[in-house]
């Protein structure tokens, strides 16, 4: 029977066609009536098919004749994003096989490159396949070349494919099942069970998406998840048609899913393995890291009053979601609100944007920020991921920031440039290659917290969209920052601080305090706006007093446009936050971050 | 008591800056709409109808024939009870006055003129559109002042690119005018001036350099006795526009004509459709005020008067406002008794002042 499965994944960098071609696979196989084809059918939260990304891994079966002989394809889709790399990395130790999709026009990226590694790592066959062969500037035999040279793969039988219009679908077919091995286990060992996601169904709780390795589980198994030592019955267990089909059990190299009346998707930890309580396996399977957040920031409500409103929401999301953390805050300036943790930038968007749309809260979020490790004077050590919360400057011996490793893909005309932006954001250079005539290969060591907002936008415009960027955490190292507070009338904003590099201080300082004069509105009496380092002050601008509102004609007795024109400012200003005396609007809190767009 | 306002919603040609109801029309619309007029204020059964002011204003109700303006007077007169000293204002573009037609509105029972000057600067007036020169205007006060009208006043644009507001101010008084009417030019959606402003063709004064212009006339009109009784309007004693302070004193009025608004003093406004067919349908908006909007009018309409509003007439405790108490404390607003008044030094941010005060 294992002889006949083949599990594997689709990786590719953003935008190569990875959903269109699991969509394709699916069609071909017959997995999902035709009728019910909606496009990029795996993407399934609107968010996901509106970025173009995938979020949630949803695995699914798919049934296929090939030589006479029936095969079970257990296709297991992966987010392509690096915030979700440890995800990736689990969805991967389920599969023995990797299909590495690549642009037959764009080529090798950055995440083709670090998505390979990754599928390399697991230990799976990778079958390169060229997409978008229909584009009239497709250069399918650069490509393979390319891939050959930078990714190090054999591509000379890499299949040639359009998956936007099915050609040389079955080619691929053919070689999952020909190239990609069988799983390997043991069906009568005790049970070993990776999982490598979860969800959140209202009536049945947590479902686990697992892959067994030994043994089978079935309905009414008392099971264990090792990491964290919760036990469970089985409540049912199936596989994805695409569509949850409860089956009588699962066994040794197959995909599915486990219930078991599990209240939360926080008390299923991606990586962890399920076995069986009364009979053990010996060893975890291995790879398991507990999920730590990456970049923080506050979330707080327009409209202070709806607190408990963004609770709910939160709550709600962390169902489905065991990654994002939160825990309450209060601003002097934005009152109760949570301090959330994310993934990444991405993650951090997609939770805000889910927050207002699905839950129709008005939110304010402020700058993101990465965690830093202070060691005070008094041989204490803190994590400190809130500005706000950052000791004063004679308590701290060393700040230590995150640092990552990156990867950059450009073409060289634009390697100046990029050499510059990594510079300006204190980057440590680390390696230059040439891939090809069109192609370079940079690597910088860079702070996580000079790149969590506007590099990747950066990068973007000044190689008018041709490079790419990954990276991988590094470690924590020694570096001069300070907090830089604003001060609105002479009071300190809390909502407004930012943790800087010494050497940018004075600059940020300024264009902080500049920007904030073009955003908030003239009050009725004068407002300093001060930018400080402790007790010093760096920069100050001043907001003149206001000086003229309309004064229009009250024309014929039309009291009640008159009426409505203030009423309007009056809910206008409910957007507005009151800092002691100074209203600022909530944009004021994200906008310090986009200092330079306007220059 | 009551005010009567009547539309005349026709111009000889649009200013660029106007967002009215106003329309360049011919004849036999005209016809038309007197016919209708003199109807609408016949069926008026509004049960005051002893009326204070008229006021006649548009469009241009100089641009009509003086006798259909005559006629609408008079169906007031027969339909209300016009008080003896009533003040019945006719507003007049300098450009289409002459003195057979000021005397026809003296005979009338008119006895009140405002003159849409906007500016005596002849570079201004054409900028603007306006028809008329500085000449016409002063020439048009002097034919009103001969034909027997005492009480003139004349309406000037604040916030124009050019021309200076202070010797107009001072050519009118010399002229004989008793009452100023100075408003900020406002760019409206869909006026010709709003495109100007936004391709770049025109740049307009920065808001401070309009308010310092506006506070030097506050200034210059108040050393010559004229008195600021409103945000907007000056007046030498006994000169105050009764029919606009009507409006912002919350008595009933009634209005007649296209798009015209009324009151009836106490929880209902009406507005009569603003296009002809709607109108001529007899179409019209109800607006019941709650106990609140009421509130929030007679704040914003009392504040920018020099009368302030009566605390004991709100539905609310305005000293539970935190604003309230800050403004009071800054000085910003003058407390006399229950009576609370806007100070007049910070005119010019009245409205932020009154949106923090709403209920």
């Amino acid at each position: 029977m294992m002889k006949n499965i083949r599990n594997f994944c689709i990786i590719a960098h953003i935008d190569h066609g990875k959903s269109t071609l699991a969509d394709r696979l699916m069609e071909k196989t017959g997995s999902v009536a035709l009728r019910d084809m909606q496009s990029q059918l795996l993407d399934s939260m609107e968010l996901e098919r509106e970025k173009g990304i995938t979020i949630k891994l949803t695995p699914t079966r798919m049934n296929y004749t090939f030589n006479g002989e029936q095969y079970v394809l257990n296709l297991i889709d992966t987010p392509g994003h690096v915030d979700f790399t440890y995800e990736v990395s689990r969805s991967l130790a389920a599969c023995e096989g990797a299909i590495l999709i690549v642009d037959a026009s764009q080529g090798v990226e950055a995440q083709t490159l670090a998505n390979a590694y990754l599928a390399l790592d697991a230990g799976l066959e990778i079958l390169p396949v060229i997409n978008k062969i229909d584009l009239p500037s497709a250069r399918p035999d650069e490509v393979k070349k390319e891939i050959e040279d930078v990714v190090g793969l054999p591509a000379d039988d890499a299949p040639c494919i359009s998956a936007k219009d099915g050609t040389n679908i079955d080619l691929v077919l053919q070689k999952i099942v020909t190239d990609f091995p069988p799983p390997k286990g043991d069906g009568n060992a005790p049970l070993k069970c990776l999982v490598f996601d979860s969800f959140y169904d209202n009536f049945k709780g947590a479902v686990c998406l697992v892959r067994v390795f030994d043994g089978q589980i079935k309905t009414g198994d008392s099971i264990l998840f090792m990491q964290t030592g919760r036990e469970y019955d089985v409540t049912e267990v199936g596989i994805f048609n695409p569509k949850m089909q409860p089956t009588q059990n699962l066994s040794a190299g197959e995909v599915g899913y486990v219930c078991a009346s599990i209240k939360s998707v926080s008390d299923v930890h991606v990586g962890d393995t399920i076995t069986l309580k009364n009979r053990q396996t010996d060893k975890p399977l291995a790879g398991y890291k507990k999920v730590q957040p990456v970049v923080y920031c506050g979330v707080f409500c327009v409209d202070g009053s709806k607190y408990n409103e963004l609770k709910e929401a939160l709550l709600k999301l962390k169902l489905n979601d065991a990654s994002l953390q939160f825990a309450p805050e209060v601003s002097q300036a934005l009152g109760f609100g949570f301090r959330c943790g994310f993934l990444g930038l991405l993650h951090l968007e997609i939770i805000t944007e889910r927050l207002e749309r699905e839950f129709n809260l008005d939110i304010i979020t402020t700058a993101p920020s990465v965690s830093y490790k202070v060691l005070k004077t008094n041989g204490e050590e803190l994590e400190i991921s809130n500005p706000a919360s950052l000791p004063s400057p004679v308590e701290i011996d060393k700040i230590f920031e995150p640092i990552v490793k990156a990867s950059i893909f450009t073409p060289p005309s634009y390697v100046g440039a990029v050499m510059q932006l990594c510079q300006d954001k204190r980057g440590e250079y680390k390696d230059m290659v040439y891939l090809d005539a069109n192609r370079v290969r940079l690597q910088y060591n860079l702070p996580l917290g000079e790149i969590i907002y506007d590099f990747f936008d950066k990068l973007k415009s000044l190689t008018k969209g041709y490079a790419s960027f990954d990276y991988e955490l590094g470690d924590f190292v020694p570096s001069k920052l300070v907090k830089l507070d604003i001060l609105l009338n002479g009071e300190k904003c809390d909502a407004l601080s930012l943790i800087v590099h010494e050497d940018s201080a004075y600059m940020r300082g300024r264009a902080i305090t500049e920007k904030l004069k073009k955003i908030i509105p003239r009050q009725l009496f004068e407002v300093p706006i001060q930018a400080a380092i402790g007790n010093k002050i760096i920069a100050r601008e001043t907001i003149s007093a206001l000086r003229k509102d309309v004064l229009a004609k009250c024309y014929g007795g039309d009291i009640t446009r008159k009426r409505k024109l203030l009423e309007k400012q009056k809910e206008g200003k409910k957007r507005m936050r009151q800092i002691g005396s100074v209203e600022i609007p909530s944009e004021a809190f994200l906008s310090i971050l986009k200092l330079d767009d306007e220059k | 008591m009551i005010g009567i306002y009547v539309h005349i919603p026709f111009c000889e040609s649009k200013c660029i800056y106007c967002a009215f109801a106003s329309f360049v029309r011919n004849a036999n619309c005209q016809a038309k709409y007197f016919e209708f007029l003199n109807k609408e204020i016949k069926n008026c059964d509004f049960f005051d109808r002893q009326v204070s002011s008229i006021y006649f204003g548009g469009g241009t109700p100089s641009y009509v024939k003086p006798e259909k303006l005559a006629e609408i007077l008079k169906t007031i007169k027969t339909h209300f009870n016009v008080l003896e000293n009533a003040e019945i204002t006719i507003e007049c573009n300098p450009c289409s006055v002459s003195t057979q037609k000021l005397s026809s509105y003296f005979d009338a029972g008119f006895n009140r003129i405002s003159f849409g000057v906007q500016s005596l600067d002849e570079s201004m007036l054409k900028f603007l559109g306006r028809r008329h020169t500085k000449a016409q205007a002063l020439d048009a006060i002097g034919y009103a002042k001969n034909t027997g009208f005492e009480n003139i006043s004349a309406d000037l644009l604040l916030g124009l690119p050019a021309g200076d507001i202070i010797s107009d101010a001072q050519t009118l008084i010399a002229a004989g005018v008793k009452h100023i009417s100075a408003y900020m030019l406002q760019i409206e959606g869909g006026t010709p001036l709003k495109n100007m402003v936004e391709s770049g063709k025109v740049k307009l004064p920065s808001d401070d350099e309009t308010v310092d212009n506006y506070q030097k006339l506050a200034d210059f009109l108040q050393k010559n006795r004229f008195l600021q009784y409103e945000i907007s309007n000056f007046a030498l004693k006994g000169f105050k526009s009764k029919h606009n302070f009507a409006y912002w004193t919350g008595q009933a009025y009634l209005g007649f004509g296209l798009g015209a608004h009324s009151f009836d003093g106490k929880y209902k406004r009406f507005a009569n459709a603003d296009n002809f067919e709607d109108y001529f349908a007899g179409k019209q908006n109800v607006e019941k005020l709650s106990p609140s909007q009421r509130d929030e009018e007679m704040i914003m309409l009392g504040l920018r008067c020099e009368s302030g509003f009566d605390t004991k007439k709100l539905h609310f405790d305005i000293s539970q406002n935190a604003n309230f108490q800050k403004y009071i404390n800054g000085e910003v607003l003058q407390k006399i008794g229950s009576t609370i008044k806007l100070n007049p030094k910070f005119y010019n941010i009245s409205n932020s002042v009154i949106i923090d005060l709403l209920p």
